[in-house]
Formats: C-alpha cells, sequence, structure tokens
C-alpha cells in the first residue's frame, strides 16, 4: 500500500512542479537554516568531546567577594491624629545589603586549599586561562592562547588526542616544560600534525616545551578549554603560585560520578562558601563561589546573570519562543499550500473512499505524501546546510566555533523533519479524511 | 438483499429544507438488474447514494445483505462497502495519476490482499472488460467507453455482491452505451451479481429486470 502512496506522490509533485518548487524552496531552506542552528547548537552545547562528561561536570570559574553592611529601614504603616499631633505607627526592618562585591577567578592557594579537597568530586580540573605567549622558530614569530592545567584537568576534559599524551601528576610536581597543542597550534609552528611533531621543541617565550600531544581542537569555543597551547600548571610565572589572596587567575571544574550527584556537590560548595572564614579579608565580609552546570555556567557566562535558573530561562525561553516562530511561519504556509493541494483531490478522496477506504486510510495516505515532500525538501536542506557549515568551518567564520554534522546532528534534523512532516500535513489530511462520499464525488 | 424502509432524506440550509427522498420504500432482491429512472433532482442519486451506504437517510432505515445499517461507524460501513458494493459513475471518477490496472486495483488495495493477488485479480477484470491491452495506459489516454470499462473492473474486481451504477451510459455515445450496457447485463447473467442502475435512457431501462420511477422524491411506478 506504501508503494502505491509513494508513486502517486512522486507523480503528484511532478505534476504540478511549480507547487513543488515553492514547497519545496520553503521546506529547504526553513530546515537548512533548522540543521544550521541544531549544528550550532551541538557545537556549543553537545556532549562532544572535550565535553563527554558534559553532565556530570560542575563549573566553578570564579569567586565574589562581597561586603555587606546593616541596613536599617523603617517603614510608616499609618499615621493617626490624637489631639492634635501626628502619630506614626512604624515598622523597623533591621537588614543587611551589599555595598560592594569584587569577583573573578579565583587564586592558586585558594582553589588548591579549598576545591582540590571537595568530598563530592572525582576530580577537578583547574586551569589559568587566556595567557598569550609568543612562540619563535627560525627567525618567525607565532602569538599563542596559553592554558596552565593541572593533570586532573585530563581527565574532566575528554580531549580527542590525535598523537601523543596527555600532562601527568609528575608534570605538576616537577613542572616539567611539556605542552599538549593544538592540531591548529601544530600546523602552524610546525607546519603538519603528525606523529614527528611528539618530542620536538617549542620556544614559547624565554623557555623551551618539549610536545607531549597533540588534540584535535574542540568544536566550540568555551574559556574552558579555547587554548591552544596547554602546559603544566606549575610552570606558570611562580609568583601567582604564592598569592594568598582569594582571587587570582585560576578557574576550576569539578566532575562527579554522576549527574544526580552535581546538586550535592553545588551544596557542598555552596557551604564552603557561607561558612568561609573571611577575617583575612580586610574590607570583604561574604564569600560567594560561583558553582553551575556546563550550559547553566553558558547562560550565566553569556546574559552576565548570577542565578543559573533565572540566566537558563533568560537564554531558552526567547530561543525556544523565536525558534518555534521561526518554524511556525513556514508550517503556516507549508499548511495553507496543502490544504489547496488536498482540496484538489477531493474527488480522488471521494473515489477511495466509495470503495473501501476508511479515514484512518485517507489520513495516513495524505500525510505519508507529505512526508515524501519534507524528507526530499530535507535532504536538499541537509546538502545546503552541509555546504555551508564546509565554507563557515573552512574560513572560521563564526571565530573559533565550528559547526559540526555528527550522527547525533543528523538524527536531531531527521526528528525535525519528522514533526515538520507530520504537523504539516495532518491538519489538511484530517480535515479531508472527514469529507462525506457523496459531497466529494457530487 | 437491498431493502430500504420509509426512506426520507432531507437537505437542510439554514433557512431552507429541501427533501430529496420521501418516505420510500424498496426491496431489490438478490440477482436483480433494477433501473431508476425520473427527471434530473428527482432523487435519483441520492437514492443510490443512500444504498451505497455514502449518505446517511434522514429517517428510515437501509438494510444490505440481510444487516440492518445503523449504528455501524465509518471503519465498519467503509469495510462493507469495500466487500459488498462496486460503484459505477457517470464521469467515470478514475485517478488520473495512476494506470489503469492502478485503478482497478483500488478495493483490493483496502482489503489487505497482496501485490501479486491484487494484479492478477485486476488484469482479469480488465480482460472480463476487454481491456487488458490497456493495463499500463493512463486514464486521459483512453476514450470514454474505454474510461467506463476500467471503471466497471473497478467495480467489479472485488466481486461484490452489489453493483450501483449512476448514470453509467450517460456520457458516452449510444454505440457506446449498448456496449457498456452488454457488460453489465453480462455480469449479472453470469455471475449474479444484483445491479441498481439510475438512467435518463428509456432503451437501456427496458433491458433490466425492472424500472421505478421518481418523481420529486417520491416513487410513482
Amino acid at each position: 500500500m506504501f508503494k502505491n502512496y509513494l508513486l502517486l506522490s512522486l507523480k503528484v509533485l511532478k505534476r504540478k512542479p511549480l507547487y513543488t518548487f515553492i514547497s519545496l524552496f520553503g521546506i529547504s531552506f526553513t530546515l537548512m537554516i533548522l540543521m544550521l542552528l541544531t549544528s550550532l547548537f551541538d557545537a556549543t552545547l553537545g556532549a562532544n568531546k572535550p565535553l563527554t562528561h558534559r553532565d556530570r561536570m560542575v563549573m566553578v570559574p570564579m569567586a565574589e567577594r562581597i561586603r555587606m553592611e546593616p541596613d536599617t529601614t523603617r517603614k510608616i504603616d499609618s499615621i493617626v491624629m490624637d489631639d492634635e499631633q501626628m502619630r506614626y505607627d512604624t515598622t523597623l526592618n533591621i537588614a543587611e545589603e551589599q555595598v560592594s562585591n569584587s569577583n573573578g577567578p579565583m587564586g592558586y592557594k585558594f582553589v588548591n586549599k579549598y576545591l582540590l579537597p571537595l568530598e563530592g568530586a572525582q576530580h577537578v580540573a583547574l586551569f589559568s586561562k587566556g595567557n598569550n605567549v609568543d612562540g619563535y622558530l627560525d627567525g618567525r614569530k607565532f602569538s599563542f592562547n596559553s592554558y596552565y592545567v593541572n593533570d586532573q584537568y585530563w581527565d574532566v576534559f575528554d580531549f580527542d588526542f590525535l598523537h601523543g599524551g596527555c600532562l601527568n601528576v609528575e608534570d605538576d610536581k616537577q613542572a616539567n616544560k611539556v605542552a599538549v597543542i593544538t592540531d591548529k597550534s601544530a600546523m602552524t609552528y610546525f607546519g603538519k600534525v603528525s606523529k614527528d611533531v611528539i618530542g620536538q621543541e617549542m620556544l614559547l617565550g624565554e623557555e623551551t616545551f618539549r610536545v607531549r600531544g597533540i588534540v584535535s581542537r574542540p568544536l566550540s569555543d568555551s574559556p574552558f578549554f579555547s587554548g591552544d597551547i596547554y602546559l603544566p600548571i606549575t610552570t606558570i610565572d611562580p609568583r601567582r603560585l604564592e598569592d594568598d589572596a582569594i582571587g587570582g587567575g585560576f578557574g576550576a571544574v569539578c566532575l562527579v560520578s554522576s549527574p544526580g550527584k552535581r546538586e550535592a556537590l553545588k551544596n557542598e560548595i555552596n557551604f564552603l562558601a557561607e561558612n568561609f572564614d573571611m577575617s583575612a579579608d580586610d574590607f570583604n565580609n561574604k564569600l560567594k563561589i560561583f558553582n553551575a552546570s556546563f550550559v547553566e555556567g553558558y547562560a550565566q557566562g553569556i546574559l552576565q546573570e548570577e542565578d543559573p535558573g533565572k540566566a537558563m530561562r533568560m537564554m531558552f525561553i526567547p530561543i525556544i519562543g523565536l525558534l518555534l516562530l521561526f518554524v511556525a511561519l513556514p508550517l503556516i504556509n507549508l499548511v495553507n499550500l496543502n490544504i489547496s493541494r488536498v482540496y484538489e483531490r477531493k474527488e480522488e478522496i471521494g473515489v477511495r473512499k466509495a470503495f473501501g477506504a476508511n479515514a484512518g486510510d485517507i489520513l495516513t495516505q495524505f500525510v505519508f505524501e507529505n512526508m515524501v515532500l519534507t524528507l526530499i525538501g530535507g535532504l536538499v536542506g541537509m546538502l545546503l546546510a552541509i555546504s555551508l557549515i564546509n565554507y563557515i568551518n573552512a574560513n572560521d567564520l563564526l571565530g573559533l566555533t565550528r559547526l559540526s554534522y555528527s550522527v547525533r546532528v543528523f538524527l536531531y534534523f531527521f526528528l525535525v523533519i519528522v514533526v515538520f512532516g507530520f504537523l504539516s500535513g495532518i491538519l489538511p489530511a484530517y480535515r479531508m479524511s472527514r469529507t462525506k462520499v457523496a459531497d466529494s464525488l457530487r | 438483499m437491498i431493502e430500504l424502509t420509509n426512506v426520507s432524506k432531507a437537505y437542510r440550509t439554514a433557512t431552507i429544507e429541501t427533501l430529496a427522498l420521501q418516505n420510500l420504500t424498496l426491496t431489490v432482491p438478490a440477482g436483480e438488474f433494477l433501473s431508476i429512472m425520473g427527471p434530473s433532482g428527482c432523487g435519483k442519486s441520492t437514492l443510490l447514494n443512500i444504498m451505497g451506504l455514502i449518505d446517511e437517510p434522514t429517517e428510515g432505515t437501509v438494510s444490505l445483505a440481510g444487516k440492518t445499517i445503523t449504528g455501524h461507524n465509518g471503519r465498519q460501513i467503509a469495510k462493507f462497502r469495500n466487500e459488498q458494493l462496486g460503484f459505477i459513475f457517470q464521469s467515470f471518477h478514475l485517478i488520473n495519476d495512476l494506470t489503469v490496472v492502478d485503478n482497478v486495483e483500488l478495493p483490493l488495495l483496502y482489503r489487505k490482499v497482496g501485490t501479486r493477488e491484487r494484479r492478477r485479480l485486476s488484469l482479469e477484470a480488465l480482460a472480463r472488460v476487454g481491456l487488458s491491452n490497456r493495463a499500463e495506459h493512463f486514464p486521459n489516454q483512453l476514450s470514454g467507453g474505454q474510461k467506463q470499462r476500467v471503471a466497471i473492473a473497478r467495480a467489479i474486481v472485488g466481486k461484490p455482491n452489489i453493483i450501483l451504477a449512476d448514470e453509467p451510459t450517460g456520457n458516452l455515445d449510444s454505440h457506446m452505451g449498448d456496449e457498456i450496457m452488454g457488460i453489465l447485463t453480462k455480469l449479472n447473467e453470469e455471475l449474479g451479481t444484483t445491479i441498481v442502475m439510475v438512467t435518463h435512457d428509456e432503451r437501456m431501462a427496458k433491458k433490466t429486470h425492472r424500472l421505478i420511477r421518481l418523481s420529486d422524491g417520491e416513487r410513482v411506478s
């Protein structure tokens, strides 16, 4: 039966080339944009390497030192005249108010002393980001973004190693001059990405580092792993390791054993902050340590909103709203086109029903036909999207972020096509399946 | 075989009620070839539609093959139509995007008959109406008479007990009309199929077993 439907739907498409073109253009264009968005979403927030453990991570990028002061307010509840005297009934509210704050990444000693031993964390990655370093080779100079990371950084972030291996605990202890570099850095500095690069020296600033491993560049630009070069944390300027202050240049990412344990760890971090002895700070008297899941942290970062829940709502509600609107417009258009297309075939529906088709058969046939149309449109949209993704990636049009078209993206996309095809076909098909045979054949 | 008891059909709009059939009682025994005549708008097609379960009476009961058709849902009626009834229309109502043989297969499609069997039965039905050589043609490539023969093949492919024909010769010249009438008569005689035919043509009506006449929704003879 479906073969019959398929043949018929292809014939119907061929019968009206202009209508087919308009429908396909709308579907392809919409689905192309949707695939690009899906791909961007997946590259930015998907569980791709090095974020495979994304759902087990708690990001602790910085701490905030706050000065709280008593703040007493008097509220007039009522005024009465008593013997030509005005009398007030008031409520006194004694509270604390934030008068100043200072936030930023944390000091090395602070993260080492308080975050590394967190009970709920399986691994704690420490890192210092955004350190620009110049590399030199044969009279040429290259600029790199270096990250100083501890050994557990590689347990938390599962980079895709193309050659060699990661830095280890001995490198931290001995402050070994070794480096893990991205494939792009290897290409820039050595002109190749191959096994030969492992063990070769790189002159970075005034020091020479030996390449330990080459990783493929992550798909997205994230403050947690957008380095060109990764060096042992102990090879950083020693003065930065000795600073006792809460603030410094280091962030942390904790890994818990299962996603369900993230909340417990977040509570542990909050407890630590609330009970932190701030007597060493002669101005601030309260501490807050930022902690959030990867997606929450992403939303907090781009929206500069402290409350993770609010940040998520602020990010996703407009995105979902816009996406719905973006899908709804072509969907309504397609529904409209489909209504006229199905209506034209009123006679056929009447004949089919006269010879035994029930409403369900008619519904199935027209939804199926629409799915065929949407699948063709989806295929064209997918080819367009892949071409565009290749173009965007080849020219780094989105900065460090590169769009992907992984199996997961295809699956998401296929789901979108099916939903789109179903939604745009079901209403017209439903309407026509209810038509009375006698009316259809009149 | 077909039993209509006190059947009335009214078409209602907000302001007007039109009575298409009034209190009509009719019995068509199995194997009969009955023709219905009457002026345009007298309710002939409405009567045929009610017999074919593609329209519902406002009042009265319809019994087909011993079953009173009341309180059945759409799915059951569709199944009943598929198994018991075959339709032939004045304007053929073939699906132009399907080949002749695909058109003929239509009733079997909803009977979940396998592809090969469907094809075999359809070719057999086309052979019966003398159109084996046109199986892979499209309806637009056929003459009016040939189209009606395809429609007959479609009506008989599922071997229904009843065929309802609404002016099957109305769009054809007299020669083609005779040909179609010949096929219907043969079907009735050889297979014992009950046929109810609406016609305007007295000559065709005379070739059937019995003729009834309608006027203003009422049976007048």
